[in-house]
């Protein structure tokens, strides 16, 4: 083989293989994750489970309104509907074995914070802030896909234009701007979130 | 295909190494690109974040949000206190522990042995699994040899010994008892290397009872100690914190406060905090405690010392024990004597002391039932002894590591192999467990069910909060296993407490109830028939007097033993945070050493550092010289515990072991002896100390009265106005602020450890630290003073004090530490490009900087990490943050709730574990909390006020009480 055939050979590859993995979704250069659509080990359907069904988020991510983290649901959610619901789909079955194996499901996360980012899930959750506004629109989603870059500029943003939360008489926070006696600060300090 | 590309471009020279063939197409520029050209590609193809994986429990068990810390009540395991504790458990692991605010005994104190439990749990050297003559082997094999040994035993009624430290659970005394039945030649031999057998024979001859009293420091006004370093290591000293400074706390509604007089040879921590410290050699004690016998004795008993006459000592330390006998007289009923010594004689000369005090009942509380410290130094003696004969059949060897800690050791090493049947329980691959021919590792504290009953009618529970991380077993479930009994430790357990508690009680109905509401709240107190102090017994008290007297003989320096407040006896040798907390006296860190007084040093001319030969007798050990001011001038004071020969990779080799000066005589262990005599050599060392500078240099860094001061209220100076350069912060919702009480604090480090597990603060070692690079957020100082009658030590806690005015702040170039809207001087380790000015310009130097990536490659020990922290990395500074996590947690708790905060709810790492309750921690807007008041209080000062730093952390001046007017 000559030295120009490699040549071309080599470019070839590259460009193939570039291809299989902008296809793939899983090309991303650090910190911008944009996009982000791995494929997972069970072929869930958001768009099924929360848009054709409306089932609440809640529902599965149960721990979204109590802790720092939303919680993916285990797999004995999973099968409290689908153990009467389609048990025999290859997809349950995975479950089905994954429960009698005794080995737990590794999906692949999407949505990533770097470690020295604390964010809480329960206090955006309890502000009334919707899911959709990070997430994007989960109920469309045949497969999750990454819908905010979740960079420093998105959460801060955010923090400043709604720096005054103020509470209703019940003392629970609403979004609103008029002038009320208690307000909320979402703060902007930089320890709120990096500890 | 590759070889033959490969074998186009390349020819082989007559050695057969590969050479560039010439004129055969390939240029130096085509090599290049080609090179170039396949690095950009695989650069480009790399190009992807690492895939997270997030992984679902199966079935979540219900009690469990991931995310959120439960919290689950249990009993400490360091050592016979038997604190009770709070375990901090994320997702299913341990990694913080902090005291039971509703434990009776140690009412939410803890000291640093128990910080640092989280450390030692996941020490993957541990052992693992058991061993079969040091090969690893299965539980059932190891089971069925020992089975059949065991059967052989029962028949041929051989010698079968267990020796132990103390076990403070009557369920596990119950179990190795049943197991020991079987046997027709049984003993449970219960061994400390730090003993305390000496009070309890005491308390045999004079009351009956042979059990350690529990000593109520809250209802003392006058405590007199000789020797006895109750705030440091005596017993239990975190419940003795808490019940001291509920003594000595002093507000504008309680003006009076315990006094606190110490008669001792070397400084103490407890001696440090005395009102008034007198020194005295150990061989001054005996004649210092009957000279203060024949003083309280009173007419109708001190028939027996009345004749006493001591000779050996001063006349000022004479004067100090007239006076000390004067207020003790006063304080009848509420004062308290106590005396660190093991000797059994001078601890019957304090019992009849506090007999006729009348302390009994009042501030000395004896029960039967009272387990802590249970050793009987005696029993050790005559195990040697059957060992060295032979005829010792089978030993069984729990957590007890005499082969290290006794002062025979080495010759009990040797005679061991004359045991045919050599079984170890110990969970550490230890000196003494090394020679045992099985070894079943029992689990961590953490990991085990159990109870504790160290004070008498107190019963804690230990429950374990992971599930075993390696192959152990619980040793009552190995006894249980050779003794035919297959049920779990917890059925056992259950059962022991349903046949002993749920009977006499009312309050609840089912045994099920009694159980889970025992196990919530730690603790269960079965009724306890209300009885007075058994009968005070004067027998023998002449013949003990007469014996102490003639027994003050022997000549050269006394040597005294003492366990440090972190490391204590060294069977947490192998723990890396017991070393870096410094000594709290001597600052000192991963060493131990040979104190000399000034005096001494110069006289034996040796300068700090220099290693000296400390002979006595046969026995020898070289160590460097630290010079102590305070301490007495003739004796050399050596801290026992280090020296270890197998403890792990941490604690092998540091320091020298003292536990050979160990002597006994009389039925116990002495700690301290005469004939001891010095050489200097010609070897140095350097010490890692934390803090170089002894003295405060007079500046008022610490504010302190006396109680007649504070009383008429004759305080610091109200200081000027100062004008500020800078606009004032704007604090829209909170301004968190510290206060530390620094009459509370003692400068025990409960608070340094606490901090370190709570934000994964690493461990530097000893040359690091040398190079003034520790990483402790929270530091003690500790300032020496020589007053005209002897030297004061003062201690005071230093953390990042969160001015307003920072000088940090100002200096920094990045921006990467400013203030948040909260009053927090805040640290983005993001963007800190380290070049410490801040440090530099920060008066308190409470700033840390990290010269290392400090390695965090052990799986196993990352688990003890507290996953709300972030871990710092190389070329960071970091500093306390007020616990900014857990302020962050308690806001929105409170938020997603619908509610302000409530004072007290937030709480700093350090303030919720100080045994002395000295720091207070809230939020000074809301002008009702804690801190808001403490700061209007008279004593409130602010360190370096002349800077204007106007800082979030504040200090309360210390209070002497130099006791009431006494005639003379």
């Amino acid at each position: 083989m000559s030295l120009t055939t490699l040549k071309i050979l080599m470019i070839l590859i590259t460009f193939i293989g570039a291809f299989l993995v902008w296809q793939g979704k899983t090309f991303r250069i650090y910190g911008d994750q944009l996009g982000y659509e791995p494929i997972q080990p069970i072929n869930f359907s958001h768009k099924l489970h929360a848009g054709d069904n409306q089932i609440s988020c809640l529902f599965c991510h149960s721990s979204a309104d109590k802790s720092k983290v939303a919680g993916v649901p285990p797999a004995s959610t999973c099968m409290n509907c689908h153990s009467k619901v389609l048990p025999d789909s290859p997809e349950i079955q995975k479950i089905t074995t994954a429960i009698a194996d005794n080995k737990p499901i590794e999906w692949v996360k999407v949505n990533d914070l770097p470690d020295l980012v604390a964010f809480n899930h329960s206090r955006h959750v309890t502000s009334g802030i919707s899911c959709q506004t990070c997430h994007g629109a989960v109920e469309t989603m045949e497969r999750l896909s990454q819908q905010t870059a979740f960079t420093m500029g998105d959460c801060v943003s955010c923090h400043r234009t709604h720096r005054e939360v103020t509470l209703d008489e019940t003392g629970k926070p609403q979004i609103a701007r008029e002038n009320t006696a208690q307000k909320l600060m979402a703060s902007t300090d930089c320890s709120v979130c990096h500890h | 295909m590759k070889d033959k590309l490969w074998k186009q471009y390349i020819d082989e020279d007559d050695r057969g190494l590969p050479v560039l063939q010439n004129g055969n197409g390939i240029s130096r520029r085509t090599f290049l690109e080609a090179i170039g050209y396949t690095t950009a590609a695989i650069a480009l193809t790399s190009c992807a974040t690492p895939e997270q994986k997030v992984i679902p429990y199966l079935k979540q068990p219900p009690e469990l949000t991931p995310g959120v810390a439960n919290w689950y009540a249990s009993t400490c395991g360091g050592c016979s206190a038997a604190c009770g504790m709070l375990v901090k458990v994320r997702d299913g692991r341990p990694i913080k522990v902090e005291g039971n605010p509703e434990h009776p005994i140690s009412k939410g104190a803890l000291c640093p042995v128990a910080h640092s439990l989280v450390f030692s749990l996941y020490d993957a050297e541990r052992l693992q699994q058991p061993l079969i003559g040091g090969k690893t082997a299965a539980w059932n094999d190891v089971d069925a040899q020992i089975v059949q040994k065991l059967a052989a035993l029962k028949s041929s009624g051989g010698k079968v010994r267990f020796l132990s430290n103390t076990i403070v659970s009557p369920s596990s005394r119950a179990t190795i008892k049943k197991f020991l039945s079987q046997f027709k030649d049984a003993k449970h031999v219960v061994y400390e290397p730090v003993s305390t057998s000496g009070i309890r024979l005491a308390h045999l001859r004079t009351h009956g009872v042979e059990a350690l009293p529990f000593y109520n420091f809250d209802k003392a006004k006058v405590v007199v100690s000789f020797g006895a370093d109750f705030l440091g290591t005596w017993i239990s000293p975190a419940a003795f914190i808490r019940g001291y400074s509920e003594g000595r706390n002093v507000n504008e509604r309680k003006q009076d406060m315990l006094r606190h007089v110490q008669f001792e040879s070397r400084l103490s921590l407890t001696g440090a905090n005395a009102d008034k410290r007198v020194k005295v050699s150990p061989a001054e004690e005996a004649d210092a405690l009957l000279f203060l016998a024949k003083l309280v004795g009173g007419s109708s008993q001190s028939a027996n010392f009345s004749g006493f006459e001591p000779k050996s000592l001063a006349e000022p330390t004479m004067a100090a024990i007239k006076r000390c006998a004067a207020e003790l007289t006063n304080a009848k009923g509420s004062s308290l004597v106590v005396c660190g010594s093991n000797d059994v004689d001078k601890q019957q000369i304090v019992n009849f002391i506090n007999q006729s005090l009348e302390n009994y009942g009042k501030t000395i509380s004896i029960s039967s039932t009272a387990s802590e410290g249970q050793s009987r130094d005696e029993d050790i003696q005559t195990l040697f002894q059957e060992v060295k004969d032979g005829s010792v059949a089978a030993l069984f060897i729990l957590d007890a590591n005499p082969a290290y800690d006794h002062f025979a050791g080495a010759e009990f090493l040797a005679a061991l192999s004359k045991v045919p049947l050599k079984v170890s329980l110990s969970p550490t691959l230890d000196e003494t467990t090394s020679a045992a021919d099985y070894v079943c590792p029992t689990h961590h504290t953490l990991e085990s069910w159990d109870d504790a009953e160290a004070v008498g009618g107190v019963v804690s529970t230990v429950q374990p909060t992971i599930a075993p991380l390696f192959q152990t077993r619980a040793y009552q479930e190995s006894l249980m296993r050779w003794s035919g009994d297959e049920r779990r430790y917890y059925d056992a357990l259950r059962a022991e407490w349903q046949a002993r508690y749920f009977g006499g009680q009312s309050t609840f109905k089912t045994f099920d109830d009694l159980w889970d509401r025992s196990l919530h709240d730690g603790v269960f107190r079965p009724a306890v028939a209300q009885a007075g102090p058994p009968a005070f017994k004067a027998d023998g008290l002449s013949e003990t007097g007469a014996r102490m007297t003639a027994g003050s003989s022997g000549e050269g320096l006394s040597i005294a033993l003492y366990p440090k407040v972190t490391l204590r006896d060294g069977r947490f040798a192998n723990n890396p945070w017991l070393h870096e907390i410094p000594d709290p006296i001597t600052k000192t860190t991963w060493d131990n050493y040979a104190c000399l007084s000034p005096n001494a040093a110069a006289k034996a001319g040796v300068v700090e550092g220099q290693f000296v030969r400390i002979q006595k007798g046969n026995i020898s050990a070289e160590l460097p010289v630290m010079i102590q001011p305070g301490q007495a001038d003739d004796c050399v004071v050596v801290a026992v515990g280090y020296g270890r020969t197998k403890a792990g990779k941490v604690g092998t080799g540091l320091g020298t072991n003292a536990f050979p000066f160990v002597e006994f005589a009389n039925g116990s262990f002495h700690y301290d002896s005469k004939g001891a005599s010095l050489t200097a050599t010609s070897n140095f060392t350097s010490f890692a100390k934390t803090q170089t500078e002894n003295s405060a240099e007079g500046r008022p860094l610490i504010k302190e009265y006396s109680l007649k001061e504070f009383v008429a209220g004759h305080l610091h100076e109200e200081s000027e106005k100062q004008v500020d350069l800078w606009k004032p912060h704007d604090f829209p919702e909170h301004k968190w602020g510290m206060v530390i009480d620094l009459n509370s604090c003692v400068g025990c480090n409960a608070c340094v450890l606490s901090c370190q597990a709570e934000n994964n603060i690493p461990v530097v070692g000893k040359d690091e630290v040398h190079r003034r690079r520790e990483m402790h957020w929270m530091r003690i100082d500790r300032y020496f003073d020589e007053k005209p009658d002897g030297t004061t030590t003062r201690f005071q806690p230093m953390t990042c004090e969160h001015c307003d005015n920072a000088s940090c702040e100002t200096v920094c170039p990045v921006l990467a530490t400013v203030h948040s809207s909260e009053g927090l001087n805040m640290q983005v380790y993001n963007r800190c490009v380290g070049t410490r000015y801040c440090a530099n310009n920060c008066p308190f130097k409470v700033r840390r900087f990290n010269w290392f990536l400090y390695p965090h490659e052990d799986p196993v020990a990352n688990l003890a990490l507290n996953p709300d922290v972030t871990v710092r990395s190389r070329g960071v500074m970091e500093k306390c943050t007020f616990c900014v996590q857990r302020i962050e947690e308690g806001k929105i708790r409170a938020r997603n709730e619908g509610r302000p905060i409530k004072d007290g709810e937030i709480q700093t790492a350090c303030q919720q574990s100080c045994p002395a309750n000295a720091i207070s921690f809230g939020d000074l807007k809301d002008l009702e909390s804690k801190v808001s008041t403490l700061r209007h209080t008279k004593r409130n000062y602010i360190l370096l006020e002349e800077l204007n730093l106007r800082p979030g952390l504040t200090y309360l001046g210390k209070v002497n009480n130099d006791g009431e007017d006494l005639e003379g």
